[in-house]
């Protein structure tokens, strides 16, 4: 029962990181299922959006515009990885892995050290309203309005002329450019997107904990994988809205689970074994249940 | 007007299993007419769509469309020019996209695609009136993803989708082959209907003896990546199976595969 109390004590704090990593499961879907180019940099432009909203409000910068900002320095980091991927012709992985290595080095090269605190300054939360800091129900309901904005631009572009191209390049990598679309441009478009909207929680990440770290991204990955494995076996994938409701739901599913866990006693050092395991099994289950790979390996 | 202009390709050049795949290749091609290439394998037939498609580069050579060079363009801007079905029903089509989305992601071939919703009623609409007339069904399902299709059905949707925009010249490549005879006869007919009904310039690439004799204005054979006969009119009307074969079979017998099984 104590145990129990815990977890529904924690509920409301739990909602608000889960609706920050919802971005960042958005960004990991994209390049995986729209686009169909598997991608990791997400580990990378969350802090790399993180730094430089940090750096920027610490220089005076408009909170509007060092958010802006970082948002353009994740879509750089997912052009990048695309443009090597396509130009170097390496696996989109490994391409991953260097932007992500590199990152490691320009993030620290930004902060000009580890991390960058923003206490006291003007960010965007202070901007909007000085109560939000203080209120979890004032935060929900700004990650949750802020979320559905993004979600509705998502359906919205995905819908246009453009975005049935981006969907295409994902569908028919043989097809699209028969049908006069460069390959190459949607792609680096598509990982940039992606990676954007991973920086932007990034930047409202660093924000609200009031500072910029190096290495805030960690694991976040598997987290953004396992919530989308997660958001997928509950509502599917048939449609577009369903397609992108999935991380949402699984993000938002997700983080409660492991706030559960935690509180039933697994050790937190434990929860990236736990999660990494998840992922893995829902793999093999899914290979086992249909006799081949429709999940997220490829 | 397309004109091929000393076209050139070998394949495994300055290895021990070079093969010349096209010799110098030069003809024109009509406007509206419909070219139906056949050949053994390694004929060249193939390499010369593709390299029509911007799938291949030639050695040597031009490809002109309307007095414009195309070789040096990328596949998706020649697509402003050709359209192509090809021969995996799989290939033609998007599969997780619906119908709609498909024929909506060709109907921008060749002229951009902007921050516009791809799908309005009014698209709707029309692209159910373009489906009716193939009797699949199709028009019914617009909200299927293409996926659920069969292969012929696939095929079907594949031909409207590389006429939805008028191309310069249409590619069909060995599309019927993956078909039963009953499916590809189906196709067949599909397509000789679009090509007629938007005066299309057409080359096809075929296996099928029934469907060289019976469909198109003019017919190319070829071999070692040169033109053997090249017949038009009057001429490939009165072409008949058995001479076909003779002609054709001077080297090979088993140039073509027939029509029926």
């Amino acid at each position: 029962m104590q145990i129990l109390l815990g977890f529904w004590n924690l509920v409301p704090i739990t909602l608000v990181q889960g609706l920050i990593y919802s971005f960042v499961a958005l960004g990991v879907m994209i390049p995986f299922r729209i686009v169909n180019i598997p991608d990791i940099t997400a580990e990378g432009a969350f802090p790399l959006g993180g730094s430089v909203a940090a750096i920027l409000l610490v220089q005076g910068i408009h909170p509007l515009i060092a958010t802006a900002l970082a948002v353009a320095a994740g879509f750089c980091a997912g052009a990048a990885t695309a443009l090597f991927h396509l130009k170097f012709r390496i696996h989109s992985l490994l391409a991953g892995v260097l932007v992500v290595t590199m990152l490691w080095s320009i993030n620290l090269r930004i902060m000009g050290k580890p991390n960058v605190a923003t206490f006291g300054l003007n960010d965007i939360f202070t901007w909007i309203s000085d109560a939000i800091a203080q209120n979890l129900t004032l935060q929900i309901l700004f990650f949750g309005v802020l979320l559905a904005v993004v979600l509705l631009l998502l359906w919205w572009m995905l819908h246009t002329e453009v975005g049935l191209a981006l969907r295409g390049i994902g569908a028919n990598a043989q097809l699209a450019p028969a049908l006069g679309v460069n390959y190459l441009r949607y792609a680096v478009a598509g990982l940039g997107l992606a990676n954007a909207i991973t920086a932007f929680a990034g930047a409202l990440s660093a924000q609200l904990q009031g500072y910029g770290d190096v290495s805030m991204g960690f694991g976040l990955l598997v987290n953004g994988l396992a919530s989308v494995i997660l958001g997928e076996a509950i509502i599917g994938r048939r449609t577009i809205t369903a397609q992108l409701l999935a991380p949402v739901i699984g993000c938002l599913v997700y983080y409660q689970l492991t706030s559960l866990a935690l509180s039933l006693g697994l050790a937190p050092s434990d929860l990236k074994l736990v999660t990494g395991l998840f992922v893995l099994g829902t793999i093999g289950w899914t290979l086992a249940g249909r006799g081949r790979a429709r999940a997220l390996a490829t | 007007m397309i004109a091929i202009e000393h076209l050139s390709l070998r394949f495994h050049r300055g290895t021990p299993d070079e093969r010349v795949a096209l010799d110098d290749l030069s003809f024109g091609i009509a406007e509206r007419e419909f070219l139906v290439v056949i050949g053994t394998n390694g004929a060249g037939k193939t390499t010369l769509l593709n390299a029509v498609a911007g799938s291949i580069v030639p050695e040597r050579g031009r490809i002109m469309v309307d007095g414009v060079d195309i070789v040096p363009m990328p596949v998706h801007r020649r697509a402003r020019f050709v359209a192509r079905v090809f021969q995996d029903p799989m290939v033609g089509t998007a599969p997780a996209l619906t119908i709609e989305e498909n024929l909506a992601f060709a109907s921008r071939r060749g002229v951009g695609r902007k921050f516009k919703l791809a799908l309005t009623a009014q698209a709707r609409s029309a692209f159910r009136d373009l489906l009716v007339p193939f009797e699949l069904g199709l028009e019914n399902r617009l909200q299927a993803a293409a996926g659920t299709l069969s292969g012929g059905q696939r095929q079907v949707l594949a031909l409207v989708m590389a006429t939805i925009q008028q191309p310069k010249i249409l590619l069909l490549d060995e599309h019927t082959a993956a078909l039963d005879p009953r499916t590809a006869d189906i196709v067949m007919q599909a397509t000789t209907r679009l090509v007629a009904e938007h005066r299309l310039t057409t080359l096809m690439v075929t296996h099928n003896m029934r469907h060289a004799l019976d469909c198109g204005s003019r017919l190319l054979m070829m071999n070692a990546g040169r033109i053997k006969l090249d017949l038009a009119g009057v001429e490939k009307s009165k072409l008949t199976a058995p001479e076909l074969v003779r002609r054709f079979g001077e080297e090979d017998e088993q140039i073509l595969l027939p029509g029926e099984v």
